[in-house]
């Protein structure tokens, strides 16, 4: 099932928490909504779920208007952040939850929810903690519970919010993976809010960037990285350097862009830095603070004369060969930047 | 702003509105009755039920033994929550529900019993009288009576604060060369006052208005050992009802002050350690 | 083994010297054992002061089994309409944000800090025969002040607060996050509050209904101004050890007060229970978080 949110916005007291935000899920898919915290799409996740009503918008699910359906009748799954499973039920009558409460009529007897339950906890590998109690799981089993719980109910629509923040980077990685196998498989249209670059861009099919209640960009996860089409985006994934062309001069005039005037600022990425042992045109001296050997790359902390700090990667092949020193003094050049107008507020 | 957040979950019209007549019927109509009643009384009528010898008198002895039994509280209430809390000995579970017994225990059967204690042929009452200390039929009856009363909610208070304080926080002392006493005076003392000064006054409170476990220990002597809510009685008794309800006007407005403090004091507290959290 | 020792957790330096915490304890004790310990164990030896024939003689006086028939209902009808009203108070403040909630929390708060006294005065200025509603009360045949439903006013009056004030820090912590969840599941309003919160808040719940119960069984003073003392009509259990104390029939008195202190140790014994339930279970929650 689509989503379709149509100029959608809420404001609590003074703050706004979405400014008029449109956007369109399509089905299937899995989307990310990544952005720092209070930048509105945690408010969004729940205005889509229905848990928070929107002052102006539309939401369309399948194209028929929802705004004003309430969340029991939307038929979204939803995982919260802290998951929120019921403490004094066990891990069966949570993900039996949602079938018990259906009016008789279409309530599923006692043996069909026995082997509708018991086939969701097998789909996420917990079957043997049927009996368990939440306050008997670990994180990761708690998150795969919730997921479970939430699918019982066979959602149109299945929404996460946050839904690795609560667990440590290890467990992290794998249900990652877990999570994109397990949308392989029930291929249901999903949405999940993020603060992780990282897994957004492992996880999610499309990426939508937000800041300050508004979508900075959307587009696959190579798009947003490779083409960033504002400055937050740039500086929100990934590390960047900044050179600013009243500054640094001619240096920023580098690949196609051509620097308008006075105000412009060029985004390098470190791993676009290319070191220079003789002087060449449109480079910049800068001294090797430090040298750091980080896993697969080398991260070289520079400084232009200026003082201002500049930061490289390397791989360690590259770094092998040239074997650059701290204290030496090397010419940088950009092999690509994207250029924006100084006044461009970030 | 609208008077309510939006949320999803029902059923707040039902439970607000509930809550608000069944308080405005029970609690919020009948007490303004009393004020309304009051009103009927000219100022000068009032002053003069109010300022009356007996009354004032009895207010003196109110007010006093309350607040003697409140500073009673404190000190004990300290000390018991204390020992709750950090020491371990046999029994230590009894005597900490054993504390909650004002609370449980009826104050018509505490007021008896601590009257037939303290009598001067009492157990307790006689080897006083040797000493030449009646405690019974006299206003050192009714502070007993009130620091029964209000123990509890001292101890109750002050200790949470005290199963809370980090441990580290006294190591912290220790290391930094701090004895014992210095470490209770400058760290433990200061963290638990803010309690301590509630449960003072909500003891203070509770002891101002009590009734059932005063009346049989104080005998009731007037300008002596009457209390206040007694005085009332007797004038409803005589059918002055205006006359009650003057001395009840005042007895709430007293009230009122102390909520007003306890309130203050919370706040001051959530002020001051609002920050650490 | 050393009979008082300082918790295990405690460090050599937190300590104070054995003798200090042997006069600490020491004292505590005394100050307990006087207040505490002898007016309750006096009570038992009064009302048996002549032996048990005259005991149980005391307890089966008509007069003393219709007051504490008289306790019992109208500790059962303003019990349970407060535990309604608590729950349906601690349900908005705590599930919900809205302008005034401290002071609606103080208001509930009000009968704790108003004396019993006036407690009764005020039903008296309202439904008494000199009352607003007096006349009106009389004309119709309705009587409510020295009357049965006046006691039950005055005493739902006092304990009024109870209830709430301990759902609404409970519901207020545990806050609204699985109401939610099962909202998103399709539970309704009703199926979210029988299986979502009632199951959570049911320690805190059973908790104050001991402590409301405990004050309605035992209130006296406020109960004192509406009843008019009449025996075998208007009496509750401690109006008639008041009675038989003032008419010095001790025996009778004490032996009657008796019952009540029976019921305010099972209220205590109740109580540490409750409170040794959900200790046990923030226990059993803290310590099964172990690591992922």
């Amino acid at each position: 099932m689509s989503i379709e949110i149509q100029s959608i916005a809420k404001q609590f007291g003074s703050f706004t928490a979405l400014d008029k935000v449109n956007l369109k899920v399509e089905t299937g898919e899995l989307l990310a909504l990544l952005g720092p915290s209070g930048c509105g799409k945690t408010t969004l996740l729940r205005i889509i779920a229905g848990l928070e009503t929107p002052d102006g918008g539309q939401i369309l699910f399948h194209g028929e208007d929802a705004t004003d359906t309430h969340v029991r009748e939307r038929q979204v799954g939803f995982v919260f952040q802290h998951y929120a499973l019921f403490r004094h039920m066990t891990v069966f009558e949570n993900v039996a939850f949602g079938l018990r409460v259906r009016p008789k009529h279409t309530r599923p007897n006692n043996t069909e929810i026995k082997r509708r339950v018991h086939e969701l906890l097998n789909l996420v590998q917990l079957d043997w903690l049927a009996d368990r109690y939440p306050a008997q799981l670990s994180g990761g089993q708690r998150q795969r519970i919730a997921l479970a719980r939430a699918l019982a109910v066979e959602p149109k629509v299945l929404l996460l919010d946050e839904p690795f923040g609560a667990l440590d980077t290890k467990v992290r990685k794998e249900l990652r993976r877990w999570l994109k196998r397990l949308h392989e498989e029930v291929h249901v249209t999903s949405v999940f809010v993020t603060h992780d670059q990282e897994e957004a861009l492992e996880v999610a099919d499309r990426v939508v960037v937000m800041n300050k209640g508004r979508i900075e960009q959307v587009g696959t996860p190579e798009q947003v990285y490779d083409t960033p089409a504002t400055p937050f985006v740039y500086q929100f994934l990934g590390d960047v350097n900044l050179f600013h062309s009243r500054v640094h001069g001619g240096f920023a005039q580098v690949g196609e862009h051509p620097v308008a005037g006075d105000g412009a600022v060029a985004y390098v990425r470190p791993h676009d830095i290319e070191l220079l042992r003789e002087p060449a045109p449109q480079t910049l001296v800068a001294k090797i603070d430090h040298v750091r050997a980080i896993g697969s790359i080398v991260r070289l902390e520079l400084s232009l004369e200026n003082g201002d700090p500049v930061e490289a990667e390397l791989s360690r092949d590259a770094y092998a060969v040239q074997r650059y020193a701290s204290g030496e003094r090397v010419y940088i050049r950009p092999r690509s930047a994207r250029v924006f107008a100084e006044d461009y507020a970030i | 702003m609208r008077f309510k957040q939006p949320s999803v979950l029902p059923g707040f019209n039902l439970a607000f509105g509930y809550t608000i007549v069944y308080l405005s019927l029970l609690v919020l109509i009948p007490l303004s009755a009393l004020v309304i009643k009051t009103t009927s009384l000219s100022l000068a009528e009032f002053w003069q039920v109010v300022s009356s010898e007996r009354v004032v008198a009895a207010y003196q002895l109110t007010f006093g033994a309350s607040l003697i039994a409140a500073v009673i509280n404190l000190f004990a209430g300290l000390l018991v929550a204390w020992v709750l809390v950090r020491y371990s000995f046999p029994g230590k579970r009894i005597v900490d529900a054993l504390v909650d017994l004002p609370f449980a225990l009826p104050t018509a059967v505490a007021g008896i019993a601590l009257t037939t204690l303290y009598a001067p042929n009492g157990l307790i009452g006689e080897q006083l009288a040797k000493l030449g200390i009646q405690v019974a039929f006299k206003p050192l009856g009714v502070v007993v009576a009130l620091t029964f009363i209000g123990l509890p909610f001292v101890v109750r208070t002050v200790q949470p604060v005290l199963q809370d304080l980090e441990a580290e926080l006294e190591e912290a002392a220790a290391c930094l060369g701090a004895n014992r006493w210095q470490t209770f005076c400058k760290i433990i003392f200061p963290a638990a006052l803010p309690a301590l000064l509630t449960g003072f006054t909500l003891a203070f409170a509770r002891a101002i208005g009590e009734y059932g476990s005063v009346i049989f220990i104080a005998g009731n002597i007037p300008l002596e050992s009457e209390i206040v809510p007694l005085l009332i009685i007797g004038k409803l008794e005589q059918y002055d009802y205006a006359g009650a309800t003057a001395i009840a006007t005042v007895m709430l407005l007293i009230s009122f002050v102390l909520i007003l403090a306890i309130n203050l004091i919370q706040w001051w507290h959530a002020r001051r350690h609002g920050m650490r959290k | 083994m050393q009979a008082v020792s300082t918790t295990a957790v405690r460090s050599a330096a937190t300590q104070e010297a054995v003798w200090v915490c042997w006069l600490l304890l020491t004292g505590a004790l005394l100050f307990l054992g006087f207040f505490l310990v002898l007016p309750l164990v006096s009570i038992f030896a009064e009302a048996l002061r002549k032996g048990w024939a005259l005991y149980w003689e005391a307890l089966k006086e008509p007069d003393a089994l219709s007051a504490l028939q008289l306790t019992l209902t109208v500790t059962l009808i303003s019990v349970p309409i407060n535990l309604v009203f608590g729950v349906a108070a601690a349900w908005a403040i705590a599930k919900f944000d809205f302008k005034g909630k401290s002071l609606l929390i103080t208001l509930i708060d009000l009968p704790f800090s108003v004396s019993p006294v006036v407690a009764g005065l005020i039903y008296v200025l309202i439904f008494g025969a000199q009352g607003w509603l007096g006349p009106w009360l009389q004309a119709h045949d309705i009587k409510i002040i020295f009357a049965v439903p006046g006691i039950v006013l005055a005493t739902m009056f006092v304990t009024f607060p109870f209830i709430a004030r301990e759902l609404i820090p409970l519901m207020e912590a545990q806050g609204t996050e699985e109401e939610q969840a099962a909202m998103v599941l399709g539970a309704s309003g009703w199926q979210t509050f029988w299986k979502i919160t009632l199951p959570n808040i049911k320690w805190g719940l059973l908790y104050g209904v001991i402590l409301c119960n405990a004050r309605a069984m035992g209130e006296f003073g406020a109960v004192s101004v509406v009843s008019g003392h009449i025996r075998g009509m208007t009496n509750t259990t401690p109006l008639h050890v008041e009675i038989l104390y003032n008419e010095y029939n001790f025996v009778a008195s004490f032996a009657c007060a008796s019952i009540l202190a029976l019921l305010a140790l099972v209220t205590l014994v109740a109580k540490t229970w409750v409170e040794w339930q959900t200790e046990r279970q923030m226990a059993a929650e803290r310590a099964a978080v172990y690591e992922t």
